[in-house]
């Protein structure tokens, strides 16, 4: 989206440049300079990510063609990663779980994170401390909570437990992160919590763009708070809603932290995301070669959902 | 539409809700009793609030919870729940953790160098490409404003292995500048698009006075333009630093060196445990030392925060 502005704005200045063509001599000087000032101010921008974020993915199209080892020779091996990939069980099952994981987040993060934005987005007194507080747990982030997580999953000294043995719904020996089910169960609760704040705050901002006369109108033509918000709000908002989705989307496909911490992946491989299977192939099974084959299927999936995700903010803002 | 209609009359679970957007609306259509329809506003206030504050709970008692569990002692941490759990508060696994030998004070210390070092990065670089693409005609923009916003396609987590292997040649593996010129990049979608757009804000009238004044570039962005695009440059390093904070995966994979371990580098090691004994009490403090900056940083910022999700540009 951002890109195609870029263009069409480069046309624009064409346009300028060449109806100032009347002093041809002080333009083009001018023009120079701003070239050589627009090149060099951009120049650590474009190596940045040419290093660290270009190169790689070429690179790493490149060592997927091979046997590379982490140490030691390697050889030219065409397509046998990627056709190894048909086969590799650990791996499919990180897609799997990954595209399990993904599916039940989802929705819940979306619809508590709607709920939330319609919550906060009026201008009430208290609104901004909501918004702060609801918010919190993204800010933390995944990474710390991850490990307040772990202790209270313990069986027989974990809160978790503890509160549940109360309320007489779950063993206060129940080792959560041992079963599959279990852990996969407290994970989506842990990320649906720590998720919907942002959400929640990407709606709001959408809302918060929706002119007040629209809602006016419609309430002077008598329509409810319901039908208000299924044939105002939910339209005018599809660019916001296409982008929390596409997000959170993006974000569980790529989900690591979560599992590799609360559960290492275990019991067996069985929760597995595909960031961590791509991470052991790497650097504990040191098949350098497979892991970036891996990574090159992960790149075409999120680019695609990404591509989808430019081309509905794209027709929308038509 | 009727139906939905005599639907809200229901007094249902979604009250306080449907009374966030139309408290105005009631005014003028119950203005019959101005005393009733005040008294309904006090009330709805009050719903809303009490609705508000359960809510919030919801999201911040887990973390208290956590604060407060951090300060019983290690014994009481990894025992069942009992009326001591309550009684005896202790700081005494935070003093064991920043001392001693599970000492994570140099991982802190890593973590704040690598989050600063970013920061600051992320707010120079971008600063520097917005003004270019926001002020600058020059052939190719287009296409390197492109090519910068396709770090944003590219999730950093499938890039991790080639990435490796090419910092391990350039001799960034277990440096903290490695680790924060890797953060820099995955932060520069965001920054530069929040920088281009601060700097189209400028109008355009000032950029061409302090041209006519025979401004140099440097001068015009660190004497006019500076001041009008901090706020800016504060949502970048923002970003950037609570990304670099809280970034777990790349930090594990470069740095091998536990005396370079980040804070969540640190605690993943100490939850491993040493002979299969984790302490739990010290994974939750550091866990809780690990919140602390965010919640800082963010309640003291947040209003630059907001600003970079309301222009769009953010990327999770």
């Amino acid at each position: 989206m951002a890109a195609t502005e870029a263009s069409g704005r480069a046309v624009a200045r064409d346009g300028r440049a060449r109806a100032g063509r009347l002093r041809p001599r002080r333009r083009s000087a001018a023009d120079r300079r701003d070239a050589r000032a627009g090149l060099a101010l951009t120049a650590p921008a474009l190596l940045l990510v040419g290093v660290f974020a270009l190169f790689p993915l070429g690179f790493g199209v490149y060592i997927s063609l091979t046997n590379w080892p982490l140490v030691g020779p390697y050889h030219f091996i065409g397509l046998s990663n990627y056709s190894s990939l048909i086969h590799n069980s650990v791996f499919l099952q990180s897609i799997l779980f990954t595209l399990k994981y993904t599916a039940i987040v989802t929705i819940p993060i979306f619809v508590v994170g709607y709920a939330l934005a319609v919550f906060v987005r009026s201008n009430r007194r208290g609104t901004t401390l909501f918004r702060t507080l609801i918010f919190l747990p993204y800010i933390v982030g995944l990474v710390a909570e991850s490990f307040m997580a772990v202790v209270e999953l313990q069986p027989n000294s974990g809160t978790a437990n503890f509160v549940l043995s109360k309320l007489h719904l779950m063993s206060n020996t129940t080792a959560w992160t041992v079963h599959t089910g279990l852990a996969t169960t407290a994970i989506c609760i842990l990320v649906i919590w720590f998720a919907s704040g942002l959400t929640m705050m990407l709606l709001m901002a959408g809302m918060q763009g929706i002119p007040a006369e629209i809602y006016e109108s419609a309430r002077v033509d008598g329509a409810s708070w319901w039908s208000a918000e299924r044939r105002i709000t939910l339209p005018l908002l599809r660019r916001s809603v296409a982008l929390s989705l596409i997000i959170s989307v993006v974000g569980s496909f790529l989900a690591f932290n979560q599992f590799f911490i609360i559960t290492d992946g275990g019991p067996g491989t069985s929760t597995e995301s595909v960031v961590m299977a791509i991470y052991q192939t790497a650097f504990a099974d040191t098949d350098v070669g497979l892991a970036s084959a891996m990574s090159v299927v992960l790149v075409i999936v999120v680019g695609l959902i990404t591509f989808v995700q430019f081309h509905y903010l794209q027709r929308d803002s038509d | 539409m009727a139906s939905v209609r005599s639907g809200r009359q229901q007094p249902g679970a979604t009250a306080p809700v449907s009374h966030a957007g139309d408290g105005q609306v009631q005014g003028p259509r119950d203005g019959r009793a101005r005393r009733g329809a005040g008294g309904r506003a006090r009330s709805g206030l009050a719903v809303f609030i009490a609705g508000g504050i359960l809510i919030s709970a919801v999201f911040v008692l887990p973390l208290l919870w956590e604060v407060f569990r951090s300060l019983q002692p290690e014994s009481t941490v990894s025992n069942p729940p009992s009326g001591a759990s309550f009684s005896h508060l202790t700081f005494d696994t935070f003093r064991t953790l920043l001392s001693g030998q599970d000492n994570i004070l140099r991982n802190v210390v890593n973590s704040l160098i690598v989050g600063v070092l970013t920061a600051l990065l992320t707010a120079a670089v971008s600063t520097l490409a917005g003004y270019g693409f926001g002020l600058f005609r020059f052939r190719g923009s287009g296409l390197v404003f492109g090519l910068v916003l396709l770090a944003f396609m590219i999730p950093f987590q499938a890039v991790l292995t080639p990435l490796f292997l090419e910092m391990h040649f350039m001799h960034l593996l277990n440096s903290l500048i490695g680790l924060a010129l890797f953060y820099t990049t995955f932060n520069l979608p965001v920054g530069v698009y929040v920088m281009r757009n601060s700097f189209l804000q400028v109008p355009r009238e000032i950029v061409d006075a302090a041209r006519v004044d025979g401004a140099s570039v440097t001068r015009t962005l660190l004497s006019v333009l500076r001041p009008l695009v901090l706020p800016g440059i504060a949502t970048s390093a923002l970003y950037a630093f609570l990304f670099s904070w809280t970034e777990f995966l790349g930090a594990l994979s470069f740095m091998t060196n536990d005396s370079l371990f980040t804070l969540p580098v640190a605690l993943s090691n100490a939850e491993t445990g040493t002979y299969g004994a984790v302490n739990y009490g010290l994974l939750l403090a550091g866990a809780v030392i690990a919140m602390i900056p965010c919640i800082v940083v963010y309640v003291a910022l947040q209003r630059f925060y907001v600003r970079g999700l309301v222009s769009g540009a953010l990327k999770g």
